[in-house]
């Protein structure tokens, strides 16, 4: 029935929970899904190994039993046994077996899929070599299905992250039959096998993904019967349609910096910190950056307190590259706000009071919130240290070509993290990093957080990272962190139970709507 | 030639809407001079950060201030500069262009014609926003990507309209009597078809001003605007547009100087298309 | 002869495509970035695993005729970003939407803007005559995203007359069609009311009124006919600018149409879709002009195409 926002209508329709992912997910194949609103929707009609505990006490998440009812670390934490349990179906009756793993992570690895996260797997025995087609036998995986409720895996060496891997959408299992019967056109609904809480019911493309309850779903048919989940770019057309009951539940997608103040008002309005740091990335080989006394006077004058006021959404300030809540967190790893201190190290660098600096660009993507925060740090820099420096908007796919081919001085970049591991962080600035454009290549740096990453005590490990943290930021200065993300939800009196996590993924498969009218 | 321009004068000079669209228009280019010279006209410059965010109008900031603190008036003044410039040099550009090319087209006819049109054709079907973007990226962000891109896809509406006013004039008597007292082409085309043609084709120009303007500030909705702290009306409109319900006066004041420049360049290309076409002196009654 | 140059103007359209498909090629592939560049960089070997499997690791001239080959067996291609869905698929779905919703804007613009620019020239001079033309003048005057936003707020916040937003009912196709109807009806209404002004003044429409012929008889029998030849002209430009435009009115609207592809895909590189919608809106745009030259005959017998 036709929803238009008559006054006779109930405002909600029984059983339908209406929500925004934003945009088109890019594809609903978990092995080449990059995105957060990929995964959002995978994470909701599927289910891996283990899932990451409904996350209450905040960024604090920790992996519980999903497929798999128990698992084994053994041999000093380089082979983990998982036991899956023996009641689980796919939607079309089938049941779900070790084998499934095993197909998926062979194809996952398999160079001919050409997954972009297949890295996430190369702490498994052979697994880079099999990606790198050096062997081309994808059955010399350390990933085995020992039997039909057993799955394997073997590592070449210890890795403390590991277990949140078999978490995340990248590692659930996957129908072999069903992939190579449709190749190409597996995930559309019509194809498409899942084992999750929900299942894909239909696919408008630009516009709408319909969700539908999973009555044989392992953990409990959801209280949802469906999702419907628009894809509506615009945030404040979102807003106007939540503003009209056309909407149960939003979040940062769908209203602006300017409908906060509005939003703060209403009960049902809540926010939760993100595992995503926002930086500027500083070209340590480029003049005038390429001298540290410069990187860290700019760090000095950047007041990190400004950007909740700017962005109003109780963003996190920061001063160092390890968020708050993870392993080798340390206030004073970073450089703390201190203009006058920066305005003498600019003026021992040959820039007293700012005069004759060089000609300095910062590249970033034109979004409301990066706008508003580099404006904000222009005139921060105008401010304390009397310099200018100009800001260079590109368009997305351009931005990515000049930061790899002509790295700017300086870059507004945003890390979200794929897994709640300092790993995850850490790694972005290592010297064999794809992802690292600072030129900054140090090899205690690396040595630090490779040792780190084999560390299994906890409290040896979180010394490894706050070491290799201040080497970064306090030491060096190669970035500036700005701050920590937070997703902001709003939602109608009559929805309950949804659950976002700081790796802001949102599962609907403890909510349920109720209320008057 | 003296006496068509007295009664140019004394034709525009009797449409009150023309002579203000005037004023205001160069009211506003004086503005945009003056702030392009450096010569700022309110107490705060159009960068200046300050701890009143998102204020209403007031006595201090007449238009209110934004996001970060900034005075709205200082950033209106200062995005006149780049709002007005874009516009008139896109419709000089479209104008030349368009007219040059169209009148070819048109007076040939034939196989240039033919030639030429495929050629528009070809313009028109590739999407303003890819050859936008590839200007943009080619040249880099800034004003003169923006110009640049405009220009190339203004023209050809203006051609269009040449061609056809041109062919219609082959059918009229008086051409085909300039033809055959012998005049050359030239002064066939510069003395007959182009001032008999004129009318529509500085209807359409006129509206290439605000079609530039609205462009830039659709650009800029794209996420392919100027970049900051530099602004225009357009860019200004595009950040306020979606605080459209909280904070109004964001959009508002933008919005109002967007509509009273078109506004303007309509009423004054109304005004000159009465003026310029002597055939309408019997029924000029004065516009508004 | 009308059929001859229909025939002649399709005939046309292939070489015009090429031309089309050849500029675009070679455009979408100078423009920097490519379609798997993203926010993670890709390791090396999956990039070329990835390039390998759409050819894109090939000359850009054997791309090139390779994708020429294939556009004879009307194969226009895969998507990059909708992974594996092809071109055609992804058109399917988007062009009746598009097609809608230009078309309702359209006649909107023209059932609106031509009695409002003719009344307004009969009328010269008076209120009907400024009403008219303030009004039209409005729809110029605002941005596109901004006359989309007060409609959302005066009919759909304020009024919870219509939909704010989506795709689901003719209902919901009130607010994008006025949106995007806005801006032709105002130049249709003003170049309608110009180019009647101009056909008043012409000595045969003097004669025609001195001959004692009815004034609504005058006006539609030899006064609109020849006023709309150059607002005929403008149906082609603004047709295919409504389709390609309606990227703003899509994207507000939250509206599955091509415009909203086509610059999802420009943004992604997607070379296949940006080549595809480019050659679906050429295609249209050609056979707009064919029709715009046909009526052009038909209203005005003297202009021959030979």
């Amino acid at each position: 029935m036709l929803n238009t926002g008559c006054a006779r209508q109930s405002p909600w329709q029984p059983g339908i929970l209406r929500v925004n992912l934003g945009t088109e997910p890019p594809t609903l194949d978990w092995h080449l899904s990059v995105d957060m609103i990929s995964f959002e929707v995978i994470q909701n009609i599927m289910s891996g190994l283990t899932q990451y505990s409904n996350g209450v006490d905040g960024a604090k998440l920790t992996c519980q039993a999903a497929c798999a009812k128990k698992w084994e670390v053994l041999d000093g934490g380089t082979r983990y046994v998982f036991h899956l349990r023996d009641d689980i179906y796919w939607t079309d009756g089938k049941k779900l077996t070790a084998k499934d793993f095993e197909y998926a992570w062979q194809r996952l690895i398999d160079p001919a899929t050409g997954a972009a996260y297949a890295h996430f797997l190369y702490d498994v025995i052979n697994a880079r070599e099999i990606n790198q087609a050096q062997i081309k036998d994808l059955s010399k995986l350390g990933a085995k299905a020992l039997d039909d409720l057993t799955f394997e895996v073997r590592l070449n060496k210890p890795a403390a992250y590991f277990i949140y891997l078999t978490a995340g959408p990248t590692t659930f299992p996957m129908r072999k039959d069903i992939v190579e019967a449709y190749p190409g056109r597996w995930t559309e609904p019509q194809n498409i096998i899942t084992n999750g809480a929900f299942k894909l019911d239909s696919w408008q493309h630009e516009y709408k993904i319909d969700l539908q309850a999973n009555e044989k779903y392992f953990g409990g048919r959801p209280k949802i019967d469906k999702i419907k989940m628009f894809m509506i770019p615009e945030q404040s057309t979102a807003f106007s349609l939540y503003q009209n009951d056309q909407l149960d539940f939003i979040d940062n997608r769908s209203f602006t910096t300017s409908d906060i103040a509005q939003c703060k008002k209403d009960p049902n309005f809540k926010t939760q910190a993100l595992l995503r740091a926002q930086y500027l990335g500083l070209n340590t080989l480029k003049s005038p950056l390429n001298d540290v006394r410069v990187r860290k006077a700019l760090a000095m004058s950047i007041d990190k307190n400004i950007f909740p006021k700017i962005l109003r959404r109780q963003e996190t300030p920061m001063q160092s590259w390890i968020p708050p809540v993870l392993t080798g967190f340390k206030q004073d790893s970073g450089i703390a706000f201190n203009p006058e201190e920066g305005r003498k190290l600019l003026a021992l660098a040959g820039y007293p009071g700012g005069k004759n600096f060089p000609r300095t660009e910062v590249l970033y993507v034109s979004r409301e919130d990066t706008k508003l925060g580099l404006e904000a740090i222009q005139a921060e820099l105008k401010k304390n240290l009397g310099i200018s420096i100009e800001l260079v908007n590109q368009e997305f796919k351009v931005y990515l070509t000049t930061r790899k081919l002509h790295p700017p001085h300086m870059i507004r970049a945003s890390w979200s993290a794929d897994f709640p591991d300092t790993d995850n962080f850490m790694s972005v600035f290592t010297s064999d990093s794809g992802n690292n454009y600072t030129g900054f290549k140090n090899k205690e740096y690396d040595r630090l957080v490779e040792a780190a990453r084999g560390e299994l005590d906890n409290e040896k490990r979180a010394l490894l990272y706050s070491q290799a943290d201040k080497l970064l930021c306090k030491e060096n200065a190669v970035l500036i962190p700005l701050y920590m993300a937070t997703q902001c939800v709003l939602y109608k009196p009559w929805v309950h139970g949804i659950d976002v996590n700081a790796l802001d993924i949102q599962n609907y498969r403890t909510a349920y709507l109720e209320g008057s009218n | 030639m003296k006496e068509p321009q007295k009664r140019f004068l004394k034709q525009f000079s009797r449409m009150p809407m023309a002579c203000g669209s005037l004023v205001f228009i160069l009211i506003i280019s004086v503005i945009a001079i003056l702030n392009s010279l450096g010569i700022n006209l309110s107490p705060y410059s159009f960068d200046q950060t300050s701890s009143d965010i998102l204020q209403s109008p007031t006595f201090a900031h007449p238009m209110g201030t934004d996001e970060l603190g900034r005075d709205l008036l200082s950033r209106v003044f200062f995005g006149s500069q780049l709002s007005i410039g874009i516009g008139i040099f896109t419709a000089v550009m479209s104008f030349l262009i368009g007219t040059v090319y169209g009148a070819i087209a048109g007076y040939c006819r034939g196989k240039v014609d033919a030639i030429l049109m495929r050629i528009v054709d070809v313009a028109y079907a590739l999407p303003d926003l890819l050859v936008m973007i590839l200007i943009g990226v080619m040249i880099g962000r800034g004003t003169l990507g923006i110009l640049l891109a405009l220009g190339l896809v203004s023209w050809r509406g203006t051609a269009r309209l040449v061609r056809a006013q041109f062919l219609q004039l082959h059918q009229e008597e008086f051409i085909e009597a300039a033809r055959a007292l012998g005049q050359n082409h030239l002064d066939i085309i510069c003395k007959h078809m182009l001032p008999n043609s004129l009318g529509p084709v500085i209807v359409a120009v006129t509206f290439t001003v605000p079609m530039a303007i609205l462009s830039e500030s659709t650009l800029s909705f794209i996420g392919l605007g100027l970049s900051p702290p530099a602004c225009s009306w357009g860019t200004l409109a595009s950040d306020g547009w979606r605080s459209l319900r909280t904070t109004p006066h964001l959009i508002f004041f933008p919005g109002i100087f967007i509509f009273m420049s078109v506004l303007s360049f309509n009423f004054l290309g109304d005004g000159l298309r009465d003026a310029l076409d002597p055939r309408t002196k019997a029924s000029s009654k004065q516009f508004f | 002869m009308l059929l001859r140059v229909v025939i002649k103007r399709l005939l046309a359209m292939i070489p015009l495509l090429l031309v089309i498909a050849t500029l675009t090629f070679m455009v979408i592939r100078v423009v920097p970035g490519g379609p798997f560049d993203q926010e993670r960089n890709l390791p090396p070997q999956i990039l070329a695993n990835l390039n390998a499997k759409y050819h894109l690791d090939k000359p850009v001239l054997e791309q090139y005729f390779l994708y020429l080959g294939r556009l004879c067996h009307a194969d226009l291609g895969v998507s990059y970003k909708y992974v594996d869905r092809t071109v055609v698929d992804i058109i399917k779905d988007a062009f009746p939407v598009s097609i809608q919703l230009g078309g309702a804007g359209l006649l909107i613009a023209v059932l609106i803007g031509v009695p409002l620019g003719t009344i307004a020239a009969l009328r010269r001079g008076t209120h009907i005559d400024h009403l008219a033309m303030f009004v039209s003048t409005m729809g110029l005057s605002l941005p596109l995203f901004v006359v989309g936003a007060l409609l959302i707020l005066v009919f759909a916040i304020w009024g919870k007359a219509l939909p704010a937003a989506l795709w689901e009912s003719p209902l919901h196709a009130i607010l994008p069609a006025l949106t995007i109807a806005f801006k032709p009806m105002a130049y249709i209404a003003r170049l309608t009311r110009a180019s009647v002004l101009e056909i008043l003044q012409k000595d045969w429409v003097r004669i025609a009124r001195s001959k004692g012929l009815s004034e609504s008889a005058t006006i539609i029998k030899h006064v609109l006919r020849n006023a709309l030849i150059p607002v005929v002209t403008l149906l082609g430009p603004v047709s295919a600018v409504m389709i390609a435009g309606s990227f703003v009115v899509e994207i507000i609207y939250a509206i599955p149409g091509m415009g909203r592809f086509f610059v999802t895909a420009v943004m992604n590189r997607d070379y296949d879709l940006i080549m595809g919608i480019t050659l679906i809106f050429s295609v249209v745009l050609v056979i707009t002009n064919t029709i715009v030259d046909v009526l052009y005959m038909i209203l005005d017998p003297r202009i021959s195409y030979e």
